[in-house]
């Protein structure tokens, strides 16, 4: 068997929020094997959030253990993992080819170095010609293709993304969606993609995981055997609106 | 059109002079009170060409130069302990706030007596006043950091060091040079005042002798001169302001 490109085992989140204590994530199992494309839902508050920053490394779980390609995940580990929030948070007082090669600068690669690998990800991410603007001379969907070349200029194996279109209309947001769908195609990473849009899930992802309110428990994991390269043409058929039923169904139940 | 707008200023300038001038041949404006620019500027010229009052400019410098120096640091300082540190901030922000806005200008008797008149007694007023709007800049500054890019960077990997060099300082950067800016303003304004109601030296002192001994045209270069250098220093950090700042813009 190949080793799972992210490994969640018994993980447990609690936080206190003013004195209470809350389990935002009980006990969850998830394997994640190299290369497949993994849709994260559930209702507002279910931890799915939690969990992709726990995988980033940005905190600890309370109880159970992660894993990248087998080793414990202590802190981020941006060359293996590369993440993607909601807002496209770029630095606003760098270009968008300077926000593409932060990661590098963080790590210290020269100059001339990180700024031609930052330019190769721009064209990858389809701004070439964008690369001296500033983050407000950009719209929504340019500055989400920064954030999102931003997360690939390290080459991690791993892509986390975070509600990364929830702020952007639906043209955009489509557009952006193939988007992904191509590089992710082209370059073979595994991808863990939080989203409210069911849609979007089925569109995009190999399985979804469904979580449930509050505590977050995985309640269903659902291949999607749509074949690939997916088109617009899919989301009009039987099959994918019986995948949404199906995880519309748990969310309808859970939320209340 | 770029060039109209100076130009604009200089003829209303002018206009205003040429107004000034006729009033005062009229005998409309007593030229006692208030002396034609015709007998201002050679005036100027002449007192810029006395020895003592380029010294006395020079002490007045001196004083708001080292004054400002002392109060960038310390206050930025304190300011960010205070918006850093919630325990500290809870305690000591609303003192900061109410000292903030109580008049300077009470406390000069005490400055007297603890500094005496020289240039120490300048320097104490000056940070004194100018203190306090860069404490409270500094908190600002401090909470205009986006938390979203300290994330963003932590998840790629940054230390503690290269949060502030790369997300704290940049951010910051323009909010603390507009409250340096009004706290040069404050500089200046404290330092004067202090000299002006009792010094050895220094150009409020040599304003205030004018304005005691009715010297009206050494009064009125005197209020020109130092009226031309607080502009320059504003426009110069209101530059360095624009141009560090240049990405706050927002789309046209």
């Amino acid at each position: 068997m190949t080793q799972s490109a992210v490994s969640v085992r018994a993980v447990t989140q609690h936080f206190t929020v003013e004195g209470q204590s809350t389990v935002a994530l009980d006990a969850i199992d998830l394997e994640i094997p190299p290369g497949q494309f993994v849709a994260l839902v559930g209702p507002s508050g279910c931890g799915k959030s939690t969990l992709l920053s726990l995988v980033a490394g940005l905190r600890l779980p309370t109880g159970g253990t992660l894993l990248c390609n087998g080793e414990p995940i202590v802190g981020p580990v941006p060359q293996r993992i590369g993440m993607i929030f909601q807002e496209a948070n770029l630095l606003p007082w760098l270009t968008a080819l300077e926000n593409v090669a932060f990661p590098l600068k963080l790590r210290g690669v020269p100059k001339r170095e990180r700024l031609e690998a930052a330019r190769a990800m721009l064209e990858l991410t389809g701004l070439g010609n964008f690369a001296d603007r500033l983050p407000h001379q950009l719209s929504g969907g340019m500055k989400q293709r920064v954030s999102i070349g931003r997360g690939l200029v390290q080459d991690p194996g791993v892509l986390l993304l975070d509600e990364p279109f929830a702020a952007l209309d639906e043209q955009t947001r489509m557009v952006l969606g193939d988007e992904v769908l191509r590089i992710w195609a082209r370059t073979g990473k595994t991808v863990m993609f939080v989203t409210h849009n069911l849609s979007e899930a089925v569109y995009l992802a190999d399985r979804i995981i469904v979580f449930s309110a509050r505590p977050g428990r995985i309640v269903d994991d659902v291949p999607v055997d749509l074949p690939r390269p997916r088109t617009f043409s899919m989301m009009s058929s039987e099959r994918f609106g019986a995948l949404k039923d199906r995880i519309w169904a748990h969310i309808r139940d859970a939320d209340h | 059109m770029r060039y109209l707008e100076p130009l604009l200023v200089a003829v209303g300038v002018c206009g205003i002079f040429g107004l000034w001038e006729a009033m005062v041949a009229g005998g409309i404006i007593n030229a006692r009170i208030a002396p034609p620019p015709s007998t201002i500027a050679p005036m100027l010229v002449e007192l810029l060409g006395r020895a003592n009052v380029i010294r006395s400019l020079g002490v007045t410098l001196y004083e708001v130069a080292v004054a400002f120096l002392i109060s960038v640091p310390v206050g930025f300082f304190i300011g960010f302990t205070l918006a850093e540190m919630p325990g500290l901030g809870a305690v000591f922000r609303p003192v900061v706030n109410f000292l903030f806005g109580v008049p300077k200008s009470i406390f000069l008797p005490i400055f007297i007596l603890i500094f005496g008149v020289g240039i120490e007694q300048k320097i104490a007023f000056g940070v004194f006043t100018t203190v306090f709007v860069l404490i409270l800049g500094g908190i600002s500054a401090v909470e205009s950091v986006p938390r979203e890019l300290v994330t963003v960077a932590r998840a790629y990997g940054a230390n503690r060091l290269q949060v502030v060099r790369e997300i704290y300082l940049p951010a910051m950067a323009p909010v603390l040079l507009e409250s340096a800016r009004l706290g040069m303003i404050f500089n200046i304004t404290a330092v004067l005042l202090a000299e002006i109601y009792g010094a050895r030296d220094g150009i409020g002192y040599r304003i205030a002798g004018w304005g005691e001994s009715l010297q009206m045209p050494q009064l009125y270069a005197a209020l020109a001169i130092v009226a031309t250098l607080a502009i320059a220093v504003n426009e110069l950090l209101q530059q360095l302001e624009t141009r560090l700042g240049a990405w706050r813009q927002r789309p046209a």
